[in-house]
């Protein structure tokens, strides 16, 4: 039987979910029925948002030309954080099917996934989807592709995962026009480890692409990268029911399970084989993920290193299982106790971190704000890798300090150009280039630090071009730049989790803005709180919250025990997320407020 | 991936719509009622009760519904009324027929109506209580009235879009003296925008000689309050006006206080002044946390441990009512609950000078496994002097009462099931 490697990638909401749906419906692999459900999304959270987090591999059967084939899809994210994760299982494919909505047209997050596929010399078919809506506009939308990437739009399927128009003839197509899996190279297992997850009950599930040799049930099988060993208990394929199979050979793609613990023993990019008949090299592998996010956790109740904190401890490590890419250390702070510093891939990996931790961990947590890794170099020549502006050691140590610098990738329509130039020159970006992709969108590259673009610089975007500009990143490397560091004071007591690195030219403003926002958040206490921002010792803003004469409700009678209620309630719970620095009690969202930029 | 065929299962159950599930087969009986009327001449500028101008006159359809509604409890008023209060709106626009009906419906249904120790409230606008109105509420045992006075300056009376001129308030109460009300209470509002502490000595000034000439026993004295929704609130988003100092308003507090203790009306609830005996017991059922029925679109009741609010909506209410044969669609509904119940307790119980049973409180706590919780924000308040213990009631100290809700946020929040 012939076998075909695919994936299907797109920008958020072209359509991804439902085509695949649809594809295993068309290949019988689904009923009607099953087919609501969205088959290759997990977890509530993801489907709530709308975006697949993990990626995992459905094979299903399609005849064309009188021959079968054997369809092996891999499942990849859609979103600028997961980057990473889309490179990985792209890796275990020939070819990729390149979804762009034909209401939408080509974003950025089209043209960063297309680029990851081509640059691993994947062949790829553009699809334009959603052409059962009045709105749809093929055409164009094939022109689009064509000139921003280089397909010819003649090329172009136009089918409706809705309604299943031109499903058909994408599957003919995936068959006839995606290359087979490379011949084998050697007689030795040798199998890609393209993702894996935790499973309550089963632990630890592998997915793997086999490129050489055989793996069989019950064989013992080393990681190649690790070192370790483990007996295969089980080989499976989703079709997408999970079915077992006695072995895969050369071009298959599947689950394995061999009672592994945790997800930290697996590597993802390393290469299985047999333990005593072991290739000679490895396959090429892949990167680690590289955390570039990071902020910190603290329990909301209480600053003692005490029952919160080993219930925090819990909740963060269950949620590690789950994910590798998420990293977390415990941490101390003055003003917040003990809590952990936990690294992400990205913005929205934070948020759904953050979420999960929320909902399924069931402890409330003060989230500090987000920091980009920066890299110190200090005057002994030392480099050293800095995650909280907090642990900065004193401005004259410093030899230089670098940020990550982001090559961004924006799609806007071409009238909001002149509104977006501002919006990127003001965060320090470099106008880089500038392509027309259609007679109304643009396209425009930025070189930008990542700590610009970790604060609401997308929402900004978004609103700016109501809605329709899209945006993708990828750090490119470290820069030295005249950066400070600013320190917050509270009521004369330096508040750690308050501290931010700047660039020189615009620290003054928002160590000006930071204040005024403090000043909005903090409640006013019963004496006056003074609020000052530094800068090596020296005052360069200032603040007064004034104290408070009087805090009750006039009129409470028999109608308003429910409303009031609730208030004085709201009033305790959010103060539940304060933490008292001194005799100042500051809120959570307090500490959020040092990432406004002032715009 | 999904091996979860995930059917769909709604969580939480279905809501009562209507009062009948809380109000049918209580435990009765209930000594206190409520009524509400919400109809008015003119909407208030600062007002955020469910009230209108009533251009299409359905005063009758309304005493039609409400009848209905009084009838449905007719059996948890068997034990007789203690306290009636009608609020609104403006319970004196009601036509006096319509009056009449009401109270004949009352007298029908509550044994003894009105028996010798009650306390029936009607709330009145100086210029809509005429003496006719007055006298047909006399008759029917109507033996309290609330007027709504505000201010006595021209200028903040208009600020406020109220319509009345000072003078009238004087008159409203001699008439409704005149008519046999015994007992009368003004309301009024200080931290008006533009008010200086002068402007309000000179209203607290006028309402003292009120109250030393016997027109009135009892004031409520109100912080102007900016209710989301209200015209007084966009108003001042709009920076017509900008809202008073807390400073001053505090200052303005504690000047009410000190001037109307000095002519006998003591507070005895933070806003809230009487003569001693004059208090007002029906408000009194509410800070205590006592059950009382409720009629009337938007009234909210409190019986058995349940709390709601019927639907704030005239139109919806007469046809729930009608439908169901007296049971109002209803809304913010809360069913039995002893951590709320104590938080409540709390929350109302410190507004006034009785404060709270200590004990009681305890043995709440205790239940819910919070005592200790409990028991340790109640010294650390002590320590500071917000709170006080006096003859095994807790409350609060004096200059607190400017403090009433933090130190109640607090309390509350140490009644937490299994705190401790
Ligand atoms: N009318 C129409 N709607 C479609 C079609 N394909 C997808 N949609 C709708 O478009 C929306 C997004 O589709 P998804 O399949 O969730 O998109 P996705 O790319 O998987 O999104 P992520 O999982 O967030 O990456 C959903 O509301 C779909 O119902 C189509 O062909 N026609
Ligand atoms: S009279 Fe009373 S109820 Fe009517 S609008 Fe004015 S304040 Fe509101």
């Amino acid at each position: 039987m012939e076998i075909r490697n695919f994936s299907i990638i797109a920008h958020i909401d072209h359509g991804k979910s439902t085509l695949s749906d649809r594809l295993l419906q068309s290949t019988n692999a689904v009923s009607e029925r099953e087919a609501r459900q969205q088959f290759l999304d997990d977890m509530d959270l993801e489907r709530e948002r709308g975006i697949t987090i993990k990626a995992s591999a459905v094979t299903v059967r399609h005849a064309v030309d009188g021959v079968e084939y054997m369809l092996n899809f891999i499942d990849t994210p859609g979103h600028v954080d997961f980057t990473y994760e889309v490179s990985r299982a792209l890796t275990a494919c020939e070819g990729a099917v390149l979804v762009v909505d034909s209401t939408q047209g080509v974003e950025a997050q089209t043209i960063a996934n297309a680029y990851l596929a081509i640059n691993q010399d994947l062949e790829i078919i553009p699809v334009v989807n959603k052409i059962d809506l009045p709105s749809a506009q093929p055409d164009e939308v094939a022109m689009e592709i064509e000139q921003a990437l280089g397909f010819p739009a003649e090329d172009a399927i136009y089918c409706s995962a809705k309604t299943g128009q031109g499903i058909q003839e994408l599957l003919d197509r995936i068959c006839r026009q995606l290359p087979p899996p490379r011949a084998p190279q050697t007689k030795k297992l040798r199998a890609l480890i393209f993702d894996s997850h935790y499973d309550d009950y089963r632990g630890v599930v592998i997915y793997v692409r086999v490129f050489d040799g055989h793996l069989n049930h019950g064989d013992k099988v080393r990681m190649m990268g690790t070192g370790r060993t483990y007996i295969i208990t089980e080989l499976g394929k989703y079709t997408p029911k999970p079915e077992k199979v006695k072995s895969f050979g050369p071009g298959e793609t599947g689950y394995l399970i061999a009672s592994i613990k945790t997800l930290k023993d697996v590597r993802v990019g390393d290469t299985i084989t047999i333990d005593n008949d072991p290739a000679e090299e490895p396959l090429p592998g892949y990167e680690e993920p590289h955390q570039m996010v990071f902020c910190d956790f603290y329990p909301a109740t209480s600053t003692e290193k005490g029952s919160d904190f080993e219930e925090l401890r819990e909740a963060v490590e269950k949620l590690s299982l789950n994910d590798a890419s998420f990293t977390f250390h415990p941490v101390h702070s003055e003003a917040l106790g003990f809590g952990f510093r936990c690294g992400f891939l990205g913005l929205l990996h934070m948020d759904i971190i953050q979420e999960r931790l929320d909902r399924e961990g069931g402890v409330e947590v003060v989230q500090t704000a987000p920091t980009v890794t920066y890299e110190l170099k200090t005057r002994d020549g030392v480099v050293h890798e800095i995650t909280n502006p907090a642990d900065l050691p004193d401005g004259s140590l410093w030899e230089e300090l670098r940020e990550p610098i982001c090559k961004v990738e924006l799609i806007i329509p071409t009238d909001n150009v002149g509104d977006i130039m501002p919006l990127c020159l003001g965060r320090r970006g470099i106008y880089k280039q500038q392509q027309l992709i259609s007679e109304t969108r643009t396209m425009i590259d930025f070189e930008m630090p990542l700590a610009e673009i970790i604060y609401d610089f997308y929402d900004k975007l978004k609103s700016m071009t109501r809605g329709y500009g899209t945006m993708d990143y990828e750090i490119i490397r470290f820069q030295a730049d005249r950066l400070v560091k600013v320190d917050i004071l509270v009521n004369g007591d330096i508040v750690e989790a308050l501290s931010f690195i700047a660039h020189k030219d615009n620290a003054d403003k928002r160590g000006r803005v930071l204040l005024t926002r403090l000043k909005d958040q903090i409640d006013r206490h019963q004496f006056e709180i003074p609020l000052q921002a530094v800068i090596g010792g020296k005052v360069i803003a200032r603040e007064t919250i004034k104290s408070m004469r009087k805090n009750v409700t006039a009129k409470c009678y028999g109608g308003d025990v429910t409303r009031k209620r609730k208030l004085l309630e709201k009033q305790k719970k959010g103060k539940k997320k304060m933490k008292s620095i001194g005799s100042v009690e500051i809120p959570q969202e307090a500490f959020m407020a040092v990432l406004d930029q002032g715009e | 991936m999904s091996h979860k065929q995930g059917i769909g299962i709604t969580v939480g159950g279905q809501r009562p719509a209507d009062t009948r599930q809380i109000l049918v087969g209580a435990p009765g009986p209930v000594h206190a009622l409520y009524i509400h009327v919400p109809f008015c001449a003119h909407k208030c500028h600062y007002c955020d009760f469910y009230s209108f101008v009533d251009n299409r006159d359905q005063q009758e359809a309304y005493t039609h519904a409400l009848l209905l509604e009084l009838r449905a409890v007719r059996d948890l008023l068997r034990g007789g009324l203690q306290t009636v209060f009608v609020g609104g709106g403006t319970p004196s626009l009601l036509r006096p027929q319509l009056w009449g009906r009401i109270l004949d419906e009352l007298h029908n249904l509550v044994p003894g109506f009105p028996e010798a120790g009650l306390e029936f409230t009607v709330e009145c606008n100086p210029e809509s209580a005429s003496a006719e109105t007055l006298k047909v509420l006399a008759s029917g045992g109507v033996n309290r009235v609330s007027m709504g006075a505000q201010s006595f300056n021209p200028s903040h009376l208009k600020t406020l879009e109220r319509l009345h001129q000072p003078a009238n308030v004087q008159r409203a109460l001699s008439v409704a003296a005149d008519a046999g009300i015994e007992r009368r209470n003004i309301d009024l509002i200080y931290a008006i925008p533009d008010q200086t502490i002068a402007d309000w000595r000179y209203d607290l000034h006028i309402a003292c000689d009120l109250a030393r000439t016997g027109l009135v026993d009892h004031i409520s004295a109100y912080a102007l309050t900016y209710e989301p929704n209200t015209a007084m609130t966009q108003r001042l988003k709009q920076g017509e006006f900008v809202a008073a100092e807390d400073s001053l308003e505090a200052d303005m507090y504690d000047t009410a206080v000190d001037s109307l203790s000095a002519v006998g009306l003591d507070r005895y609830e933070v806003s809230n002044f009487a003569r001693p005996g004059s208090e007002c017991r029906h408000n009194l059922v509410y800070w205590r946390c006592a059950q009382w029925l409720a009629a009337g679109p938007s009234a909210s009741g409190h019986v058995a441990g349940s709390r709601w609010k019927n639907v704030p909506k005239l139109g919806e209410w007469i046809e729930g009512v009608n439908r169901t044969g007296g049971f109002a669609p209803a809304i913010d509904i809360e069913l039995p609950d002893a951590e709320r119940s104590l938080r409540e307790r709390i929350m109302m119980g410190l507004r006034t000078r009785e404060g709270i049973d200590r004990h009681a409180l305890e043995l709440g706590a205790k239940e819910l496994n919070c005592a200790k919780a409990l028991d340790r924000e109640c010294t650390s308040l002590e320590a500071r002097g917000q709170i006080e213990t006096v003859d095994g009631r807790l409350r609060l100290c004096a200059p607190s009462f400017l403090w009433c809700d933090g130190i109640a946020a607090r309390l509350m929040d140490a009644i937490t099931r299994n705190a401790d």
